[in-house]
């Protein structure tokens, strides 16, 4: 395990993922209580729809986001935002960051 | 997340797992950075421009009244100037604005869209303060001199200040406090003059808010 020889057992695993990371840290950029549509999201970032949904489902399992449908088929439109347990999380993931680079 | 498993899921997602530590702060920093710019409702360059705009609008409104002797108003091309330069600018920050919410919802959005319309109405209490002079047979150099350069700002600064305490958005409070100060300062200078400390102080406002907004989003 790579992780274990870099010393990311710290680093929050739901997170520490390039993709997931982007995710997260672009949700929090918003004030709490707005959510971001999903294609909004997929063009900030970048990444295809498929390979969204699986980060977004696993930032989801674990509680970090919430996501909405409103409507069906072509004209439906889904929210994403960042709950207080993903916010304390993000926090968390970059004090591990800054004290294991402080470390380093 | 029920209502996307219908896209297409083929792609794999690919965790990371080699993601160095410092490789992780960097795109952290980057995304963040990214984010705040794609969210600016404000972004420095368009308030360095309306900046611009404004100091040239009021240097002309200045210019066209200077040496009045009695004092008759600004010229018509120069109302024109500044008429097309707030034309411009309200169409630019509408689109950066538009631009800016794409895709947001949530309490935010509704706040701006509420701090927008308190401006508005803020902004009608020039016009009927000048209203209410000519009235009252106030001299031309109040009713088109003094008036209509210090009352907008006294009176959106007072507001734009509240807005920005209520948020602790300093940079907007320091902002407005100058537009207010500049403001009382046209209240004093004559009516010719008005146009000057008015366009100066507009300009210091919007300049030094430019400034310490692109300094804010340099450093996160």
């Amino acid at each position: 395990m790579k992780q274990a020889s870099t010393g990311t057992d710290s680093l929050d695993p739901v997170i520490h993922a390039p993709a997931r990371l982007r995710i997260v840290a672009t949700l929090a950029a918003l004030p709490d209580g707005d959510t971001l549509s999903f294609t909004r999201l997929q063009d900030i970032l970048d990444l295809t729809p498929g390979n969204l949904i699986t980060h977004l489902r696993k930032l989801e399992d674990a509680g970090y986001l919430t996501s909405e449908t409103i409507g069906n088929g072509r004209a439906s439109r889904t929210s994403i935002a960042l709950t207080h347990q993903g916010r304390v999380a993000l926090d968390a993931y970059t004090g591990a960051l800054r004290a294991l680079l402080g470390g380093l | 997340m029920q209502e996307i498993h219908d896209i297409d899921e083929t792609t794999t997602a690919n965790d990371g797992d080699e993601l160095d530590p410092r490789e992780a702060a960097r795109l952290l920093a980057q995304t963040e950075r990214e984010a705040k710019r794609q969210f600016n409702l404000s972004p420095p360059w368009i308030t360095a421009v309306m900046g611009a705009v404004i100091l040239v609008g009021y240097v002309a409104l200045w210019l066209s009244t200077r040496g009045q002797h009695p004092y008759s108003g600004p010229s018509a091309g120069a109302v024109v100037l500044v008429y097309v330069g707030v034309a411009i600018s309200i169409a630019v920050a509408a689109k950066v604005y538009q631009r800016a919410t794409v895709g947001v919802r949530g309490p935010s959005v509704r706040q701006a869209q509420l701090e927008g319309v308190a401006i508005l109405i803020s902004y009608l209490g020039s016009p009927v303060i000048q209203g209410a002079m000519k009235h009252y047979r106030a001299s031309h150099a109040i009713v088109y001199g003094v008036i209509p350069a210090a009352a907008p700002l006294i009176i959106v600064g007072t507001t734009v200040l509240g807005i920005a305490a209520s948020k602790a958005d300093w940079p907007q409070f320091g902002a407005a406090l100058t537009v207010v100060i500049g403001g009382v300062v046209a209240l004093f200078v004559g009516p010719s003059g008005a146009w000057l400390a008015a366009g100066i102080g507009l300009f210091i406002a919007v300049a030094g808010y430019a400034a310490a907004t692109g300094k804010r989003l340099g450093h996160s």
